[in-house]
């Protein structure tokens, strides 16, 4: 549905967007995810012809965008970053401004204008300026915009942005069933919202396409030793003394006391094992009762941060695949994304 | 087009901006209207008109500096450039707009001949030259504070930009006869200029065969002039000058003679700005 082939994109000396291609095919949702100033704005603002790219191209339903832009702009809803509002309009007049813009089937403009007002929760706002509406609502109107003459493609950069957390689980739903009948593709720094909603995630970072998976492939691509962490009743030297020699496990570092009277400890296992049952044999036997054994799964965000510092730091592509026997570096302890990036 | 016109005639009356422009206009037309024509029982009305055109270089700002301006301010040209309509569609459709408030503004103004007409003979050609004249005129002021809208997105900028561009054009007249006459100071100034369009050419292309090329075509063209065309280096500062006079021709309409070539010459100075304005829009996209 949606290809882009090797799209830069220079801003005088600044390299905002380097050499990235994609595919988006129809009826996926796709999550777009980067630190601040990774590129995703500009990238969306490629694909709907607003920005034009420095190298490559960008094709929608097989219409280049530069060739046939009229033929793009009519597949393709966008809601930029700030929803591209008249504040002196109400928003009925504005949807029907934005129908007109858009060259809607009359007929069925006004049916049409119900459903997007229903659907993104203004009906009762319908006839108020613009201007009066809280940015809640302002988001709304600019999604109910992108949803006007019902394109195939809706291209929504941080449609939750502003939003409260109330507001933001009912765009997400909203989000969730558009997919069923549109292909989307959404930008966000907010990483739950993207697993929670995305059938795929494309990681950008510095303008340099990171990673392009699913959610679940992309933590199984970067979680090769599976962790645990322990919380243990006993001192420091007892635990580690007990757990050394433990069959499956690789190796065993403190973390410190969060719990008085307890000792926190990371589990290593070497790969395919799991030592759960001998953990809790040996800790049994040295009298270290476990108050707590969960499993280090990777969430979103621990990947991006790992995908994006590795990137900043220029270290091995994950593509590489080989990034276990050092160890993964903890992601909650790494440096900070977006320090990196200023 | 239409729905960009619509919205953008819309604006000016939903906002104080078409209401300021109106006013002020009107407001002055009156005045000049009192002073001239009624006081001094004077049936000349175009000669309000051409009182008014130095307040029209101020009250034109007013009305375009937001056009463009205030789109890319609040980030709607997202919208415009992102539904399939053409950039030149939507340039023209707020052109228009502009056009259509100045206009009725004007038409307003009809009340006072009209007036006038019941108690006396009035030179009725003359008025409607001053008419034609001062429309045509006015669409071209419109098309050149549209053009300094989509340079910038602060208003500010864009009005006073705009004021600057129109006093200049209205001083032309005044500086024409200042200015040096001669042969020598006619080359020197042809090869300033073809300098700068050296300089442009060069500083839009990167490229230094095509700018290298564009010097000798020019280059050939001026010492060619200075030997085939006898006289043109005389006069060539005030006629290059007298290109970019924009009221000096609108004196010929005040004697009621509707001419072609000066209707052709304010539409294609218009033409070209509105076209100039396009390229504007679409050259941001690549920066």
């Amino acid at each position: 549905m949606i290809t882009v082939e090797g799209v830069s994109k220079r801003y005088g000396q600044h390299l905002a967007v380097d050499d990235i291609s994609f595919r988006v095919d129809a009826g996926e949702v796709v999550g777009f995810l980067g630190p601040n100033g990774a590129g995703k704005s500009t990238t969306m603002n490629i694909i709907t012809g607003y920005l034009s790219a420095t190298a490559g191209s960008v094709s929608v339903d097989g219409f280049d965008v530069l060739e046939d832009p009229d033929q793009v702009k009519r597949r393709v809803g966008y809601l930029p970053e700030l929803p591209p509002l008249y504040l002196d309009m109400t928003v009925r007049e504005y949807l029907r401004f934005v129908a007109r813009l858009k060259k809607a089937d009359r007929s069925t403009v006004v049916q049409q204008q119900e459903r997007i007002l229903e659907l993104a929760g203004i009906g009762h706002v319908r006839n108020r300026l613009i201007k009066n509406l809280s940015k809640g609502y302002r988001q709304r109107v600019g999604l109910a915009q992108a949803l006007v003459g019902s394109p195939r493609v809706l291209i929504l950069d941080e449609p939750t942005i502003g939003l409260d957390p109330h507001q933001i689980i009912e765009i997400r739903n909203l989000i969730r069933e558009l997919g069923h009948e549109h292909t989307i593709i959404l930008s966000s720094h907010i990483l739950p919202e993207v697993s929670a909603v995305c059938d795929r995630v494309i990681i950008i970072n510095r303008g340099k396409l990171v990673a392009s998976d699913t959610t679940e492939n992309l933590g199984k691509r970067l979680h090769d030793n599976s962790e645990f962490r322990l919380r243990v009743a006993g001192s420091e030297a007892a635990a580690l003394a007990a757990l050394t020699g433990v069959a499956g496990v690789n190796e065993v570092s403190a973390q410190g006391t969060v719990e008085q009277g307890t000792v926190d400890l990371r589990v290593e296992t070497a790969a395919g094992a799991d030592p759960r049952r001998a953990i809790f044999h040996a800790l049994s036997e040295a009298d270290l009762p476990i108050y707590l054994m969960t499993a280090m799964d990777y969430t979103l965000e621990e990947i991006f941060l790992q995908l994006t510092t590795q990137d900043a730091a220029g270290g091995a592509a994950p593509e590489s695949g080989d990034n276990g026997s050092g160890g993964a570096p903890d992601a909650p302890d790494a440096p900070d994304v977006g320090g990196s990036d200023a | 087009m239409i729905a960009v016109f619509l919205r953008e005639l819309r604006s000016y009356y939903f906002s104080p901006i078409g209401y300021i422009f109106m006013g002020f206009f009107l407001l002055l037309a009156g005045f000049f209207f009192a002073t001239d024509n009624v006081l001094r029982s004077n049936p000349q009305f175009q000669g309000v008109l051409s009182s008014i055109i130095f307040v029209f270089l101020v009250i034109v700002p007013i009305l375009t500096m937001r056009l463009f301006a205030d789109e890319k301010r609040q980030r709607t040209d997202q919208l415009l450039l992102t539904v399939p309509v053409s950039v030149t569609g939507i340039v023209l459709g707020k052109y228009f707009a502009a056009v259509a408030v100045f206009l009725f503004t004007l038409l307003v103004t009809v009340l006072y001949p009209v007036t006038m007409s019941f108690f006396g003979r009035l030179p009725g050609w003359e008025i409607l030259g001053g008419y034609v004249g001062f429309f045509l005129l006015g669409c071209t002021f419109i098309a050149v504070g549209m053009l300094m809208s989509s340079l910038t997105d602060n208003q500010v900028i864009s009005a006073v930009s705009t004021f600057a561009a129109l006093l200049l054009m209205w001083i032309i007249d005044f500086v024409q006869n200042g200015v040096p006459a001669g042969t020598v100071p006619g080359i020197v100034f042809a090869s300033c200029l073809g300098a700068l369009v050296v300089l442009w050419v060069y500083l839009a292309t990167r490229n230094l065969i095509i700018s290298t090329a564009m010097l000798v075509l020019l280059a050939t063209l001026i010492v060619v002039a200075v030997f085939s065309l006898e006289g043109f280096y005389e006069t060539f500062i005030i006629d290059f000058l007298a290109w970019f006079s924009l009221t000096s021709r609108f004196q010929r309409f005040m004697g009621g003679v509707l001419a072609l070539s000066p209707i052709v010459y304010y539409v294609s100075f218009s033409t070209v700005l509105v076209f100039l304005t396009v390229r504007v829009i679409e050259r941001n996209r690549w920066t």
